[in-house]
């Protein structure tokens, strides 16, 4: 009775709140005052995929959800983005009848990686994909082993997890774990023999500290590892991107599929790899994946064309206070052809709490901008000093880079500057609507 | 004029960008005409840091600060004949930790630490992640920064800062963080503590010319943006206080 009263709550709230333009876990924060174990009493549909990690989380599921359509199954899942417990509330309950039984074939959860074992108290994931372990947002999630000892406890017996082979930290779930599928990218035109980056997190095994040795990285700490204490290795994987050409943007899975790219980065690839090993799992054939994920443009819209001025811009959504994401981001311009500016905005750190940490800005590996086409790098927002200072102990030319204190001054200065350079803009979501409200933006 | 500068294990505890503490004081004593030589030390390394005029350690996952107290028994020695000999030694989160008598993990196991002083550490399973405006003992200006720790710290007579307007000290919220003697330095401050602190850095490089016998100049280099980038910090972590 506790479930029945649970799920009207639950809508009606919800009901209410999308009149009112209101988030999606009010309503689950509700229904489960009135039934603590609501989630645990919900009929569910026989797969239910989960994603964590700490990148690409959004991406990966955006294109799970549209293969598994495409194949004729009904998904339920947050698209709205609401990833921790009564978010999720709010999705199951929300698409339940009033006897507890979900409706749809397939329950898709993107899963904050600090908070899933909050949500699988109550019921546990056929599926769980676990893509990457960087460091994300220091402030509030400690560190990558830190959010490791969040996850771990997540995870049921009788999930099968499909991890990131090629990612020591995640690879290390699966210690103990039976059910275990992997993916990974095998080398190719991407992998280099030495490390790329400001710092290693690689450089000691994660089971036992010993000096990790690598026979090729990917990118930052991604590639192939084996530890020279231990024995701790790189797993065999059962899904393979087995050949990539970025600058064609074109990859291969399995030796036998290939797959244009809309977006041209290493981060892509491994969302893809992703989405198309869990989909492979859950029964999707080959065609069908490929038909969706072929030229897959996202509709999370991380990407923003626009015109600024005589300038062509495009927005590369990063995040601050995460490293890699900036980094894959400075590798997208450093890979252009055409000459470019580059802006850096570093105003508010987050959009959902305070802080004034800035250290993030020395683990990015700016240096990548160092490259003939990037002809001038705009710095600006509340905390330009830093980033001025961070540049300073870069190998750029300090005649390329200058400065506003405020995101106005720098849009103004560059509608101004009579050039007609590409623009690429890097950035968080903290911060990039106080340019993208001064720019005309593109459609697609 | 040279000196030599002891970078104690980056390959493992290097969690917040710990490295632009060297690179900043490399290039304010470049500024002064000192050459700076960097060794980095791994766990695995022989401890002979006899040559180090500058001893620097950074922050690490808690179980990477494990690894370096397996190693710690056998390089105490070293580093407290440094100590002795008035090396000038900076550790920065919870390197900060190793130097005392003791870390006592989430789990109850004790491990020694290098024993330079008696303080003892206790881990918890909560971490205080947070802003930090501390209030130091040896120099004027607020320092700030940012602390990730999951531990606390007892019996520290002699703090780094005397209290913190914003922060959970070393085992209370507001209270006394870090520790000094002579030129023994720690903070619970993580990351690039000497950019953020145009102050404390001065205050390193003058131990470091003390420590070689140079005359300090009257005025210590100020290099473009450090001002600038602490007065915008404290500025908002002031507005945060209030």
């Amino acid at each position: 009775m506790r479930l029945f009263f649970a799920i009207i709550v639950c809508k009606l709230l919800r009901f209410i709140g999308k009149l009112a333009g209101k988030g999606s876990s009010l309503p689950g924060q509700y229904a489960l005052k009135i039934c603590p174990d609501a989630l645990g009493r919900v009929k569910l549909p026989p797969c239910v995929i989960a994603v964590t990690g700490s990148n690409g989380k959004t991406s990966t599921v955006e294109m799970i959800a549209a293969i598994l359509r495409k194949s004729g199954r009904t998904v339920v899942y947050n698209e709205e983005g609401s990833n921790q417990i009564e978010g999720v509330a709010t999705l199951i309950l929300c698409s339940s009848s009033l006897s507890g039984r979900m409706r749809g074939d397939v329950l898709l959860l993107e899963s904050d990686e600090r908070y899933a074992r909050r949500t699988f108290r109550w019921f546990h994931p056929t599926h769980f994909v676990i893509t990457n372990l960087y460091r994300d947002q220091l402030t509030r999630n400690g560190h990558p082993e830190w959010v490791y000892n969040a996850i771990l406890p997540a995870i049921h017996p009788e999930t099968t997890l499909a991890l990131n082979a090629d990612d020591p930290l995640v690879s290390l779930f699966a210690q103990g774990h039976e059910n275990v599928k992997w993916f990974g990218l095998e080398e190719c035109s991407v992998s280099t023999k030495e490390h790329h980056g400001v710092y290693h997190d690689g450089a000691r095994c994660p089971a036992c500290q010993g000096r990790m040795e690598y026979s090729c990285y990917h990118y930052e700490h991604i590639g192939h590892y084996q530890c020279a204490d231990c024995g701790y290795r790189r797993h065999e994987t059962d899904f393979a991107v087995t050949a990539l050409d970025l600058e064609r943007g074109t990859l291969t899975i399995d030796g036998d599929t290939e797959i244009s790219l809309a977006f041209k980065s290493i981060y892509n690839v491994y969302n893809i790899l992703a989405a198309w090993s869990v989909c492979s799992l859950a029964g999707v054939d080959k065609e069908t994946m490929a038909s969706v994920i072929n030229n897959y443009i996202l509709k999370n819209g991380r990407m923003v064309r626009f015109t600024l001025g005589e300038h062509h811009g495009t927005l590369l959504t990063s995040k601050h206070e995460n490293s890699v994401a900036y980094d894959t981001n400075l590798n997208y311009i450093a890979r252009a052809k055409a000459p470019c500016q580059a802006l850096i905005i570093v105003d508010a750190i987050s959009r959902k709490y305070f802080t004034g940490e800035t250290s993030w800005l020395w683990d990015i590996d700016f240096d990548q901008l160092n490259c003939e086409q990037v002809k001038k790098i705009i710095l600006c927002g509340k905390y330009v000093h830093d980033l001025a200072m961070r540049f300073d102990y870069t190998a750029i030319p300090a005649e390329k880079i200058s400065c506003y204190d405020a995101v106005p001054q720098a849009a103004a200065a560059l509608a101004e500057d009579g050039g007609r350079e590409d623009l690429y803009v890097v950035t968080c979501f903290s911060d990039r609507d106080k340019l993208l409200n001064l720019v005309k933006k593109e459609e697609g | 004029m040279k000196l030599t500068i002891a970078h104690l294990y980056p390959d493992s505890m290097s969690l917040y960008g710990e490295y632009a503490n060297i690179a900043v004081l490399r290039r304010h004593l470049e500024a002064m005409g000192v050459e700076a030589a960097v060794r980095n030390f791994t766990c695995e390394d022989p401890p002979d840091f006899s040559d180090a005029d500058f001893i620097y350690m950074g922050a690490g996952t808690e179980r990477r600060q494990k690894s370096v107290l397996i190693a710690a028994p056998r390089c105490a020695p070293a580093l407290k004949a440094a100590a002795e000999n008035g090396a000038v030694i900076l550790f920065t989160g919870n390197a900060m930790e190793t130097l005392g008598a003791s870390v006592t993990d989430a789990a109850g196991k004790v491990w020694p630490g290098y024993g330079l002083a008696d303080f003892t550490t206790v881990e918890t399973d909560q971490r205080t992640p947070g802003d930090v405006v501390a209030s130091p003992v040896l120099w004027d200006a607020p320092a700030v920064g940012f602390m990730n720790k999951c531990s606390v710290t007892h019996g520290i007579a002699a703090p780094l800062f005397h209290s913190l307007p914003l922060g959970f000290g070393n085992d209370a919220e507001h209270g006394a963080e870090g520790y000094v003697s002579g030129n023994v330095f720690a903070t619970h401050l993580t990351g690039p503590a000497l950019v953020k602190n145009p102050d404390f850095l001065d205050l390193v490089i003058r131990r470091l010319f003390a420590l070689k016998g140079w005359e300090v100049p009257e005025r210590l280099p100020v290099l473009p943006h450090e001002r600038e980038a602490y007065a915008v910090t404290l500025r908002e972590l002031e507005a945060r206080i209030k």
